[in-house]
């Protein structure tokens, strides 16, 4: 079996980056060091020749891609400075554009101009629409579900989390299909019998819980400690408080929307701090608003290897997490603070810039950066499948 | 010379008698290379009363610094007329010994190297008693033959300040040149009607990105400006006569009318070059349309290139009104094949078609360029074009030696490459491309007429052989005719023309001081013993030595001093046993065998 060669592959992944990797010349000193790489997969190495050679199958299909944290190593050690993590970074980005079918995250990592302005319109699509829709401003107290109305909320999220789950699921099917040909696993290999179901649930236990949420090997191999950080500055912490203040205010959110459904209080009215809806989203929301904080003063600073780059969609993804978190937080101290008509009217519009920002991010999540939080997790699962498998006798 | 070699005869029979001569033996241990399984003392205790030993020693190290000084000093306190070392093989250390002889006043010619290392002790180290026995067997024939032995002079040839440069490529253009600017005459022998070359089919080349054509433009204006270069387009050397330092050659000249033109000079510098290997038909595809050999390529790149000084023109090779959106180069086409075929690296190949691309990539940055091989050798300074080429994307995959690439013509017309890349795992790969170069190397440029004219040795390889490729890199072992460039081996330009100046630097030593010294050794005509039937000796030398004179009357051989390499080749098929090799004479060679062949001593 022959495989074609695509003559530009390297060309279309350096558009997302990774302009030194041309220097390579597969020495393999990255696999070597890499912390991450082992007998289930080699990387840096293998997957930057993929791309120089133009084997674009074997690329978009390698869940190798997906586990690195880009810690560095490997571009400290490159002897050509051919810089690898960075081209893994890349490789991800080219990823996430192959595997979804508009090229709106083409666009947005690749167009330095056009991909911001693309995410300012975005915005202020939803801005207007939401203003237009608008109800009457209550200038004594900030009555914010009637000045935009908690069905056109209700509905605008539902349609937006309709498309970000349709162009989610098309990307992880198309992402799942590729890895799982390339790993020669099937449907019957997963949900065959009994023992393949307890595989395929211990794989998922792994990719979700351990790695996703736990962040394992994050933790215990990808270590920053050279030179060592104060651990309120390690990147995994940084990354994990993002994800579960991500997470937590998700849950908040659920938990809210459940307390209305079961009449207990109406969305939108101040409840006391203790309240389980109330503590667990302002928690999230400190714990999302340090992490994507320090994501971003380390990408200022270029403290890192990871963050010594940064494309438009990167701080895309940073920005819109950031005004998302800390407009909340000024609704939720708006909401508590007397009723003074200058808190009251700005409240009003640090809400809608609030929803609007909201909504992009939902929306966009499958074409930025935040499309790796689908695609790692599905790789994480073929490398713990491939693990699992690799400690059955043969 | 016939003088000299009518002494020798009757000195040798005079000298036969035992008794005369005072001749010094020294048994080298070789730090026990020897000593270890040759008893030296018991060698030593039966030389001592051999006729004619007046000093026989043991040495750890005969070729020491010291030893050699302790030795120049027996020869002198003890007067010795001959010396015998039993050491290791002469290919070693005749000349140091020869060397000693010298300082120590006595002629070279008295001394003789008996090797007891290579033929006796590494040879019979599982018996020591036997080693021994042989050992002294051979110290005793080389004093036999030492007691023969009598003082020689080199030879002295006169030499002619002219020489021919046959090849009028960069080499032979530079080696000309330099000639004629250390005061030599020169004769530019070049087959073709223009001078320049290969090289002066190129454009730029590295370092400097100078055209080849510019290179030779150059050359060729400087031998103009020298009267005393003559150039002869369309012309060959048909013939050879003469003896070193002396030669008379025949070059024939075509054109209208053609003319046999008689030329004598003193050495003769042979930069015939090199000619490319040309692909069979089908052999990585070659023949259909779009593959070509790297020759070709640079011919299509340099013709797009533009005038001199025009700089690169912009935007994709055009080939065959298509243009050129990818490049597959395979290396090693007709080089570094299994035994049997051309075995060798042609070494420039690499750096050559690194070269090229970078040109092809800097006048066009989207064109894809893979290079599919089984080892990049750009060494040296070459190395930098190499990373250059990768860091603007030319894609290198390396080839097993047993897989080869494979080219096929896609339906859509483009080329399809099929090559295994060992960097991605040994999968199959098909690379479409719309060119493919096959990277030729260098191949002996066939010349059999020149070789068979000049009696130039031929390597296996079909390059011309030189003495030494370390010490004597130049020379041939024809007397006064030299191999420059890449007649002797693939080499780059600069190496060519290196080669070429160490010619000249030879060519000075042999030919301003007007006279050469020449070795000895040679065969001799005893004129009264000859009987004329000289067909059978002047068939048997291969360096058309000998020739059939008249002397008082009657025909008789006579062998020229300066032509004969002292071979020997003569001396056994002479009926009347007339011919005699000067150091190594029947009388002394006899005398040998007879001491040889003497009973054992235990």
């Amino acid at each position: 079996m022959t495989t074609i060669i695509d003559t530009e592959l390297l060309a279309d992944v350096q558009r997302f980056g990774a302009g030194d990797v041309s220097a390579c010349f597969s020495c393999g000193t990255c696999t070597a060091i890499c912390p991450l790489s082992d007998n289930d997969g080699t990387f840096p190495r293998r997957i930057i020749r993929y791309a120089q050679v133009g084997m674009k199958d074997e690329l978009l299909s390698s869940k190798e891609l997906w586990t690195c944290y880009h810690c560095g190593l490997c571009s400290d050690s490159c002897p050509t400075e051919a810089d690898p993590g960075e081209f893994m970074a890349a490789a991800r980005r080219y990823a996430i554009a192959s595997y979804e079918p508009t090229g709106l995250a083409k666009t947005l990592y690749t167009r330095p101009v056009v991909g911001p302005l693309i995410a300012v319109a975005v915005a202020a699509f939803f801005a207007i629409f939401m203003f237009a829709a608008r109800g009457p401003q209550d200038p004594a107290s900030l009555a914010l579900f009637e000045f935009i109305p908690e069905n056109l909320i209700h509905l605008t999220g539902i349609a937006v989390m309709g498309v970000m789950a349709l162009s989610g699921i098309i990307g992880i099917v198309t992402m799942s299909r590729r890895v799982a040909k390339h790993e020669n696993v099937s449907l019957p290999t997963l949900f065959g019998s009994r023992a393949a179901l307890t595989r395929t649930g211990s794989a998922l236990w792994s990719a979700l819980g351990v790695e996703s949420l736990g962040q394992r090997r994050y933790r215990e191999d990808c270590k920053d400690d050279q030179p060592a950080e104060p651990w309120y500055r390690r990147r995994w912490l940084i990354h994990a408080l993002s994800i579960w203040g991500f997470l937590g205010l998700l849950a908040a959110t659920i938990l809210d929307w459940g307390l209305a459904l079961t009449g207990v209080k109406a969305t939108g009215t101040p409840i006391p701090l203790w309240y389980p809806s109330r503590l667990i989203g302002t928690l999230a929301g400190l714990s999302l608003m340090y992490g994507v904080s320090m994501f971003m003063a380390n990408r200022v600073r270029k403290v890192n290897r990871a963050s010594m780059v940064s494309t438009a969609s990167d701080w895309l993804l940073l920005v819109l997490l950031w005004i998302t978190g800390a407009t909340g937080f000024l609704i939720e101290v708006a909401l508590y603070l007397p009723d003074a008509p200058a808190v009251v009217r700005l409240g009003y519009w640090v809400f809608l810039f609030h929803v609007a920002v909201a909504m992009e991010l939902m929306l966009f999540l499958p074409f930025t950066k935040f499309a790796h939080a689908m695609y790692r997790p599905v790789a994480l699962f073929f490398y713990a499948l491939a693990g699992d498998k690799s400690k059955q006798p043969a | 010379m016939s003088e000299q070699a009518d002494a020798s005869m009757s000195e040798q029979a005079d000298a036969a008698k035992s008794g005369d001569r005072r001749i010094g033996v020294f048994i080298c241990h070789c730090g026990g290379n020897i000593s270890d399984y040759v008893d030296v003392a018991k060698v030593r205790d039966a030389l001592t009363d051999e006729p004619d030993v007046m000093v026989c020693e043991t040495e750890l190290f005969a070729c020491s610094d010291g030893t050699q000084k302790e030795m120049v000093q027996a020869i002198q306190d003890e007067r010795l007329d001959g010396l015998v070392v039993a050491s290791c093989s002469p290919k070693l250390h005749q000349i140091t010994f020869q060397g000693v002889s010298k300082r120590a006043d006595l002629n070279p010619y008295s001394y003789t190297q008996v090797n007891v290392r290579e033929q006796c002790s590494w040879a019979h180290t599982d018996d020591h008693e036997g080693a021994t026995e042989k050992a002294i067997g051979l110290v005793r024939a080389g004093v036999a033959k030492t007691r023969l032995s009598r003082p020689l002079e080199p030879l002295v040839v006169k030499t002619l300040p002219r020489t021919m440069v046959v090849g009028g490529g960069v080499a032979g253009l530079r080696t000309a040149v330099g000639l004629a600017d250390i005061g030599l005459g020169v004769i530019i022998v070049e087959r073709a009607s223009k001078l320049g070359g290969w090289v002066g089919e190129l454009g730029p080349m590295y370092p400097n990105e100078h055209g080849g054509r510019e290179q030779i433009d150059f050359l060729v204006a400087e031998v103009a400006k020298r009267p005393k270069i003559t150039v002869l387009t369309d012309a060959e050397l048909v013939s050879k006569s003469g003896s070193f330092g002396n030669y008379v050659t025949e070059v024939r000249v075509k054109g209208s009318h053609s003319q046999l033109i008689t030329t004598e000079v003193g050495t003769i510098m042979v930069a015939t070059g090199f000619d490319t290997y040309q692909p069979e038909v089908g052999e990585f595809g070659y023949g259909i349309d779009g593959v070509v050999t790297l020759p070709e390529f640079t011919k299509l790149l340099d013709d797009s290139h533009g005038a001199a000084g025009a700089g690169y023109s912009k935007g994709p090779l055009i080939y065959q009104g298509r243009p050129v959106r990818t490049i597959a180069y395979v290396y090693c086409v007709g080089n570094r094949q299994p035994a049997g075929g051309h075995e060798y690296c042609s070494k420039f190949c690499c750096a050559a078609t690194v070269h090229a691309s970078l040109k092809i990539a800097k006048r066009d940055s989207t064109l894809r360029q893979y290079h599919l091989h089984r080892d990049i050798r750009t060494y040296g300074k070459f190395e930098l074009m190499y990373t250059e080429s990768r860091e603007r994307g030319s894609v290198y995959m390396k080839f097993p030696d047993d897989t080869p690439p494979s080219v096929a013509r896609m339906a859509d017309g483009r080329l399809a490459v099929t090559v295994v890349d060992t960097q991605t795992g040994n999968e199959e790969l098909t690379l479409p491309a719309d060119l493919v170069v096959l990277v030729t190397g260098m191949v002996p440029r066939k010349n059999q007429n020149l070789t068979s004219v000049l009696k130039l040795p031929v390597g296996v390889d079909g390059f011309y052989n030189e003495i030494h490729p370390k010490l004597r890199p130049v020379e041939t072992v024809v007397a006064g005719v030299m191999i420059v460039g890449a007649c002797q081996s693939p080499k780059t330009l600069s190496e060519s023309v290196a080669s070429g100046l160490a010619a000249v630097t030879q060519s000075a030593g042999i030919l301003l001081k007007g006279f050469a010294e020449l070795d000895p050794l040679v065969a001799t005509v005893d004129t009264a013993a000859c009987a004329g039937c000289t067909d059978t000796c002047l068939s048997s030398c291969p360096y058309d030595a000998i020739t059939a004179v008249n002397a008082d009357g009657r025909e008789v051989a006579e062998i020229s001093a300066a032509v004969c390499k002292g071979c020997g080749g003569c001396v056994p098929v002479c009926p009347q046993n007339a011919i005699d090799l000067l150091g190594y004479t029947d009388a002394q060679m006899r005398a040998s065998i007879d001491s040889l062949a003497k009973e054992p001593v235990s």
